[in-house]
């Protein structure tokens, strides 16, 4: 057991601009990470969560944006939850355990006891002061966060198999054919510093290779025309797998919520777990109203304190309004996230969509989106400043910045 | 003078309004679409209207009966027992028409709205000399109907040409037609066309004339005709008789709102509406080129355009309701929901939206 002084970092991993592009057109705006969800940015999300891990010293984001564009944040933040944030730029993507091992004499500056290692694009409750009971417990060199999902999606994820009795990970295999486990990385992890041996021993291991200057039909898999360079790690495949079933790494499960943040649409699902979450952690973020002198408001709703809603608009469930936005008269709103300055004239509808930066919809207008959220055109998104015009309607479509529409779309991507 | 209106069969392509109430008992403008045409009758002096009808005549006699006295004329029913095509009701109906003045007879397709210029009419019939006369309206596209080849000057029809692949003319039957009583020696009591049997041989003898219809002409027998028909009624209206039109700053272009009709706050209204008696359309409400039967809810915040509202059916908050909706009596859309062309039978609820156009059995 760790004495009560030992210190704890975490990192955040946070990709960079040639990631995400699933993401687009939100992404073409703004880092991925910086995109709000329940009226917070992605990454803000862990980042709070990580203020519940004892002795908590540093909180690292690594990734390859410019630093400029995270710096407005950083500062923000660190001010914000009295914890120091701090942005380190990769010069290129290195694999998530490359990016850690690449700052492995800052991670370790305060001579931290754990790392918690994150990545920013899943949406859970990360429950850290409880992974890292559990991983004391177990007494390896880390301990992952797994989630049980039905058997039909486990393939696009990490899957893996633990012990039932000492939650020992015996197997992990990334993205199978055939179905392996039911139980899946989450993306949340906790190691003790030997894990930067681990990482070093395959950069070792594949320099070797390299000087041979032949690849190996596993190296070959991954990379058709060229061997990965030794100091790009990715930790699945390099890491987790080999490590398997030695007693080093062992499992935690989660019983609450789990989703990977890749698409548009899967963001509007995780708007919605967080404003959930929101219910239980933070119930003064979530606005209240019955239409007298406030709009009604239906389920969990966000509202910025510089946002302006009309008492007779309706909001919910579901709706994240950013700073600046105006919402008029008789609006209805479900399900959907509106960004900064986005404005929803007299009787406009918006479901199921999000609605982009300065964007304006016209009076009578709808923008609908399916609502299936893992479908290409599930949800309706509108780019940066797209003006939708009065009466018209937006259904099922992506629309990228700048655009007016006059006319009725659907089922349309507007270049 | 007498007149005879070919009301027909059970008027599918009207669907599924003809499911709760007959066609020429279907509203338009607020007004059964039969009546408009008995009015124009009455005003010219008809004093005897004939409906050849196949289906339900005790539906329409009760409704007419009323009429008879409102509008002072003698209406009266002539019921084929089975399908006599255009003509074949005219030999069936016979007796009803010939009287003893031997003056000439109207005979009307009952899904066609226009001005109705019977006077005019009538002194075309007199001047020509001919055996009958018949309205013909020019259409954009005359490769779609069956064209009426005639003299320009005269109105002398030469010939008919079904559907046309090169341009003969772009004049087309427009179903109003003024008859000697000799064109009923003509008719066979059995399946019969006017516009393919009679008409031929009545031009091949030189005696049939066609006029140019002046002003509009619809013929309105399927939704999406029914609401550019009320669009040309509302605009010859405007010009007839405006103080008929509803206005003020929340209405656009020619509405029609019935006096027991109540319109709330921040309402939108406009062009080309028609709101039926008893409707109820509350506030923040946007409506465009549609038509609310009786009775009709349209609720807060809804958006209403390209559309017909059945009898007594509602509309949720923030629904949107467009592109050749048609909801028949009694359907209720809840609240947000989008109806993009859906076609809905009688009696049924609409709790998730309809996306592209399709039938709600």
């Amino acid at each position: 057991m760790g004495s009560s002084d030992e210190k704890v970092v975490a990192v955040i991993m946070v990709g960079g601009p040639t990631k995400g592009t699933r993401f687009r057109p939100l992404s073409l705006n703004i880092p991925k990470p910086l995109f709000p969800l329940a009226g917070h940015p992605m990454v803000h999300h862990p980042i709070n969560a990580c203020k519940r891990i004892p002795n908590l010293a540093q909180i690292y984001l690594v990734g390859f944006y410019e630093e400029r564009e995270f710096a407005l944040y950083v500062s923000s933040i660190s001010n914000e939850l009295r914890v120091p944030v701090r942005y380190l730029k990769e010069d290129k993507p290195h694999g998530s355990a490359g990016g850690l091992y690449k700052f492995r004499d800052l991670i370790m500056e305060d001579s931290p006891s754990h790392i918690f290692l994150l990545n920013c694009d899943v949406c859970c409750s990360f429950p850290l002061p409880e992974m890292l009971e559990a991983h004391r417990s177990y007494g390896g060199i880390g301990t992952i966060l797994v989630i049980k999902v039905s058997a039909e999606s486990a393939s696009q994820f990490g899957e893996l198999v633990a012990d039932p009795v000492t939650n020992e990970l015996l197997h992990y295999t990334e993205k199978p054919e055939t179905f392996v486990s039911d139980r899946i990385n989450c993306g949340v992890y906790i190691f003790t510093p030997e894990i930067f041996t681990a990482i070093q021993d395959v950069s070792t291991q594949r320099k070797d290779r390299a000087n041979l200057r032949r690849m190996s039909s596993f190296e070959a898999l991954q990379s058709a025309t060229r061997s990965l360079p030794a100091d790009f790690v990715r930790l699945d495949q390099d890491i987790l797998s080999p490590l398997a079933g030695k007693k080093k790494l062992y499992t935690y499960e989660t019983m609450d919520y789990w989703e990977q943040i890749k698409t548009p649409g899967m963001s509007l699902k995780c708007s919605a777990l967080y404003l959930g979450h929101y219910r239980h952690t933070s119930p003064h973020l979530l606005a209240i109203g019955d239409g007298t002198k406030s709009a009604t408001i239906i389920g969990d709703v966000y509202i910025h304190p510089s946002a302006k809603v009309h008492p007779t608009a309706k909001l919910g469930p579901n709706v994240s309004i950013s700073a600046n936005a105006r919402v008029g008269p008789g609006a209805r709103l479900i399900s959907c996230i509106l960004l900064d300055d986005v404005e929803v004239k007299e009787n406009g509808v918006v479901i199921h969509s999000i609605v982009g930066w300065k964007s304006s919809i016209g009076r009578w207008s709808r923008v609908q989106g399916g609502g299936d959220y893992n479908a290409k055109l599930g949800i309706t998104i509108l780019g940066e400043s797209v003006a939708v015009e009065d009466e018209v309607v937006v259904i099922n479509s992506i629309v990228l910045p700048n655009k007016t529409l006059n006319i009725s779309v659907q089922e349309e991507i507007i270049l | 003078m007498k007149a005879l209106i070919l009301v027909g069969g059970f008027g599918t392509r009207l669907r599924p309004l003809t499911l709760s109430v007959p066609k020429p008992l279907v509203e338009f403008a607020n007004k059964p679409m039969i009546l408009h045409q008995i009015e124009a009758l009455k005003a010219i002096g008809v004093t005897e209207v004939v409906l050849a009808i196949n289906y339900q005549p005790e539906v329409m006699m009760n409704f007419l009966k009323e009429f008879e006295e409102k509008v002072g004329i003698k209406i009266t029913c002539s019921q084929e027992t089975e399908p006599l095509g255009t003509a074949g009701p005219l030999a069936l109906a016979k007796d009803k028409l010939i009287d003893d003045s031997g003056s000439p007879f109207f005979v009307l397709n009952s899904d066609v709205i226009s001005d109705y210029p019977f006077k005019e009419m009538i002194e075309f019939h007199n001047a020509h000399g001919g055996e009958a006369s018949i309205m013909v309206t020019k259409v954009d596209e005359p490769s779609k109907y069956g064209v009426v080849v005639m003299e320009e000057a005269t109105g002398k029809v030469e010939r008919f040409v079904e559907k046309p692949k090169l341009f003969v003319g772009n004049k087309i039957n427009a179903g109003i037609y003024l008859l000697n009583p000799s064109v009923l020696d003509r008719i066979e009591l059995k399946p019969t066309s006017i516009e393919k049997e009679i008409f031929p041989k009545i031009a091949a003898e030189e005696k049939l004339y066609a006029m140019t219809l002046p002003g509009f002409w619809m013929d309105i027998g399927q939704p999406k005709d029914y609401i550019t028909g009320l669009t040309l009624y509302l605009d010859s209206l405007r010009k007839k008789s405006p103080s008929k039109l509803a206005s003020g700053s929340n209405i656009v272009g020619n509405v029609l709102v019935h006096e027991t009709a109540k319109i709330g706050e921040g309402c939108l209204i406009g062009p080309d509406v028609a709101i039926g008696p008893g409707c109820v359309i509350e506030s923040g409400v946007r409506l465009s080129r549609c038509t609310m039967m009786r009775g009709v809810r349209i609720k807060n915040h809804a958006c209403i355009s390209s559309s017909i509202i059945g009898w007594h059916s509602t509309v949720g908050q923030w629904a949107r309701v467009e592109n050749m909706t048609i909801l028949g009596e009694d359907v209720h859309v809840g609240d947000e929901v989008y109806s993009n062309g859906g076609v809905v039978l009688p009696h049924k609820e609409i709790k998730s939206s309809i996306l592209k156009p399709e039938i709600v059995m």
